[in-house]
Parts: C-alpha cells; structure tokens; sequence
C-alpha cells in the first residue's frame, strides 16, 4: 500500500462513518489535530477546533457512533471526498511526512456543505500499511464562522 | 426614536404572553429589524475584554447589531470603540479580525487614522479649496463605552442607563467566574471558535441557560463520556429538582445558579496543580468561600443581549438576520492559577464546545431545527410555562425556578417586550 492509497482508503472509512476502522488505524500515541488558525503552533495556550489525545480520540469516535448525535445519522450516505495534490515526504526515524488538500461535500437535511483543507500526516509504514502517529487538518475556514463539524475529518 | 418599521405598530405584549411567545419573534425580518433599533441599537452591548488588546495599537474587529466598530488600545494606552468606517466615504476602515497597528489607513483613498481616533491626513488634499479640519474628521467613537472589571460594553444609543443600572443584580455573578482567577483578573488571550447557525438569535441565551431540562435528551452520550473521564457525575442533578436554580434577573438577565448543588467530588486524588489552585483560592477568599468555589460550578449567566458565560468560556451572540446568527466561543484564562489547570480547563473547553465539541454541537442542532419548525404557523404559539406556579420573587428584584423551570425565559421575554414596546 502506498501512502497514497492508505489515504484514499482512510478517506472512504471516514466517508462511510466506519468510526472502529478508522480508529484502528491510529497508534496509541497519536493526536489529531485541527486548529483554528493554520499557524497557530501552541494547542496549551490556542483553543483549537479539536486537539484530540488518543484517548479523547477514542471518546470521540465512542459518541459519534452512539447513535445518540442529532447531527450525526443524517450524514450516512451523505458524505464524499476528494483528496489530492498528496506529497509524500522521505521516511525519517520510521515515519512518513504525508500532506494532501481535500474538498468533502455534505448533504445534510437543511443544508448541503462543502468542507475543504489540507490534512497533514505522520505516517508510521507498519505491515503492509500504515498507521497514524498525527493528523493535523488546516481548514480554510477554520477562522470563520463554521457550522457544525460533526464528522469526521 | 426607534424606528417602527412594522405598520400597523405592533404591541409586543401581544405577541409575548405570561408563559407562552409568538413564534413571529423567532422568524419575521421586520420583527428583526426592530429588534435592531429597539435592542441592540439601545442597550449595553458587550464587546470585549481588554486582555484582548493589551498592548497599545492593539486592536480587534467587532459588531454591534449590524453595525461594524473596532477596539483599539491607543498610543496613550487608552481602550476606545469606533464604528469601523472611513470618515471620507464611508468604507469599512479595518478588514482583519484583529491586530497592532500605529494608524488605520483606508483601502479606497488612503485616508489615514491614529490608534487614538485622531485623523493624520487626508491625501491629496491640495485638491480641496480650504485646509480640511483634521478634527472634523477623527474615527466616531460609539456614543457611550463603559467597562466592568475588563469587560468593555458600549452603546450606539447617546442616552440611556448607565452600564451600571444595566447589569444591575448581574455583577455578583460576574464576580464569581472571574473570582475564579487567583489573582482576580481572567484574560481572553488563548484565541476564538466561531460557530455559525441557520436560527435567530434568541435561541442561543435560552438553550444556553437550561441545560438540565433538555440535557438528559441531547447531551446524554456527552455527559456518559464526561463521567467516565472525570469520575464526576452531572446526572445527579436531573434526580431531584434544586430550588433557586434557574433565575431571572431583572433587565432580561439570566443565571443557573447551581451553588446550592454541589457536584458529586470526584473520587481522584487531585493533581499538585489542583492542590496548588484549591490552595491559592482558599487563601484568597477564606475556607468556606473558598470551598463552596471548588465544590461547585460559577453560576452560568447570560447577559442580556449578547454575553454568556458557561464554564470555561465567554460567548458572544451575534445576530446576522431573522434566520442566521454567529456565535463565538473565547476560552477564558484565570490568571495566577497554574498553567496545568488553564491548559486543562482549555482542553475541558474543546471537549464541550465549538464546532467540533461533544455538547454544545447538538444545542446548535436543535436551534436549526427550531427555526425549520417555527415556518408551521398552524398554532404560532410556544410554551414556556414549566414551573410558572411555583417560582418565586428574589430580593435582588429578579425570580427563581427550579433547576429544571422556565422561570428566566419569562423574564427575559418580560424584558423584551419592555424593550420592544419603547417602554425600558
């Protein structure tokens, strides 16, 4: 698997909301990381849109698939992205530096949205894969009055 | 004068009845644009605390109703708020959100202004048949600007209540989260989520003052999560009503007053920063103040019309239309106290809060839904009557409800209906 069909398939997995599937693929010490500003460089002192430890991470995907979010069940079916533009970077120390723009569409009910950005990976090769040692999502509009993100991005 | 723009005038007393509102006042745009002149263009109306421009030529961009201002720390270390607008010909003077800058200068003619106000040139002003009066032309100021331990208010309206009458009964509640801090001082340095919603503004203070009525039903899966990672339980409140909980003030303030409610404590030996913070508060404000601090949450308040404090944050109401409002999360630092507990507390913020939090997320949800199910029209009329008969008169002027009530809706549709019929 190359880095770039690990993404394409992350991105289905986040796409069809397979919340176990995609939590797999990350280490135990990763974090997942989606600041307000693109250069905003300290989460202790910025609030972030989400700055997610593992175990936050884990809480995070336990509620989206609870069942019990109102913004969440709409979504299934609903959702579809494009990533591209990826560059991958040399392996250093056992991980792979990743970086790929997206644009995400999502038909919700009473709105349909267009999401777009530039994710950021740290990528430990494993197997005959990859897992996530860090993702940090820079959202063009993360600075913006942004409706609500409930999904996984 | 207001402006009616509604013919035939409408009474507003009408449409606001002891416990029930008219769904009009959530969905018609001359209903809105009243409120514009009758609310926002009248009363106080937070803008921001002066942490957020500490140093001079500090600025940040902001609104009041629809109208755009600035505020700006000026070389003479003086926080003033001016409508954001070109004294030529009327652009809007500062585009970025915030920043420092010696002077504003103007995109359309280059028309520039001093952090304090004063206007420094014009350009080619050869071309005008007389020297143009520099101080005709300073930035305009807001008509009235007042602050109450940092936080900055201003109002559009030249006369009205002083900032003191307006808050009223509501600054023993500011003084408990801001008290918080060790040193007594909170700064909003660490940055803003901004939310937007498809629903009017209202919905924002009234979700946001009755999380223990709706929350059993939207917030379950969070509070589960919250428990089970703090080792607090916040169920315990929905089992048996406390009274005084909810309260309305008067001025159309409200309040969750949960003092008397204490958490359940946690059963975890508290970190050297908790200790180190537990034992900063106690030595400020005495054993028991100190204890009952810890043991329980600061009141959440609403301010009425646009400041909220719930927690870890300030959050800001900003109406945009009928159907549309923005809201903005800034996470609240307590000065003094260990930079473990505010990162904490930072991290506490995103777990509930903004776009992305695990709470506040489906309160938005349910504010679309709102406005989607206020265009049926068959019987316009909403319900706020839980606990009409049995809250009661509170000395500082204000009522009180159970923890579950709806007593501060009614006060502040009270106030409202005050404000819109000319009468406040």
């Amino acid at each position: 698997m190359t880095p770039e069909q690990f993404l394409y398939h992350e991105a289905r997995l986040m796409d069809e909301m397979r919340y176990d599937e995609w939590f797999a693929l990350w280490l135990d010490t990763g974090t997942y990381w989606v600041p307000v500003n693109p250069d905003d460089s300290d989460p202790r002192r910025q609030v972030s849109i989400i700055y997610d430890d593992y175990l936050r991470l884990e809480q995070r995907v336990d509620r989206l698939k609870s069942g019990s979010v109102l913004a969440v069940e709409e979504q299934r079916g609903a959702m579809r992205r494009v990533v591209s533009n990826v560059e991958v970077g040399a392996e250093v120390d056992g991980i792979v530096h990743v970086e790929a723009n997206f644009i995400l569409g999502i038909a919700r009910t009473h709105e349909q949205q267009i999401w777009m950005g530039r994710s950021l990976y740290d990528l430990r090769p494993e197997g005959e894969g990859f897992r996530i040692a860090a993702k940090k999502v820079l959202l063009i509009n993360g600075r913006r009055e942004i409706p609500l993100l409930q999904f996984l991005i | 004068m207001a402006t009616r723009t509604i013919d035939p005038p409408v009474d507003f007393a009408e449409l606001v009845r002891e416990a029930q509102v008219h769904g009009s006042v959530y969905r018609d745009p001359d209903i809105f644009r009243q409120e514009l002149e009758n609310i926002w263009y009248k009363v106080w109306v937070y803008i921001g605390h002066e942490s957020e421009v500490p140093n001079p030529g500090d600025f940040v961009r902001r609104q009041i109703g629809l109208q755009p201002v600035i505020m700006v720390r000026g070389n003479d270390d003086v926080v003033r708020v001016f409508y954001n607008r070109c004294r030529h010909r009327g652009n809007m003077l500062c585009l970025a959100d915030k920043g420092t800058t010696k002077k504003f200068v103007c995109s359309y003619h280059a028309w520039s202004y001093a952090n304090t106000g004063e206007m420094l040139e014009p350009t080619f002003d050869e071309g005008y048949d007389y020297d143009l009066p520099k101080e005709d032309f300073a930035l305009t100021p807001v008509a009235r600007q007042e602050s109450y331990r940092g936080l900055v208010f201003a109002s559009v309206a030249e006369e009205g209540q002083t900032l003191t009458e307006h808050l009223g009964a509501v600054t023993e509640f500011l003084d408990l989260f801001i008290d918080l801090s060790p040193d007594g001082e909170i700064a909003l340095d660490a940055g803003v989520q901004k939310v937007r919603y498809k629903g009017n503004w209202k919905y924002m203070p009234e979700n946001s003052m009755e999380g223990d009525y709706h929350g059993p039903f939207i917030h379950k899966i969070a509070f589960e999560l919250f428990a089970r990672r703090s080792g607090l339980s916040v169920s315990s409140l929905h089992e048996e009503e406390v009274p005084d909980v909810i309260r309305s003030l008067p001025g159309g303030h409200m309040v969750e007053d949960y003092r008397g409610a204490p958490l359940t404590p946690s059963t975890r030996e508290p970190s050297p920063a908790r200790k180190e913070y537990a034992a900063q508060i106690k030595a400020k404000h005495g054993e028991e103040k100190g204890t009952q601090m810890l043991g329980t949450m600061a009141p959440l308040l609403y301010v009425f019309p646009n400041l909220i404090y719930i927690m870890t944050h300030l959050r800001v109401v900003q109406p945009v239309s009928a159907g549309e409002t923005h809201t903005y999360y800034y996470p609240v630092r307590l000065e003094g106290a260990p930079d473990e507990i505010n990162e904490a507390r930072l991290r506490d913020h995103e777990f509930m809060f903004g776009a992305a939090g695990f709470v506040s997320p489906d309160d938005v949800e349910i504010m679309e839904r709102n406005q989607i199910g206020m265009q049926a029209t068959g019987d316009d009329w909403l319900f706020i009557g839980r606990g009409l008969h049995r809250e009661r008169d509170m000395p500082d002027g204000g009522r009180s409800g159970f923890t579950m009530d709806e007593t501060h809706l009614r006060g502040f549709w009270r106030h409202y209906v005050q404000l819109m019929n000319g009468n406040a």
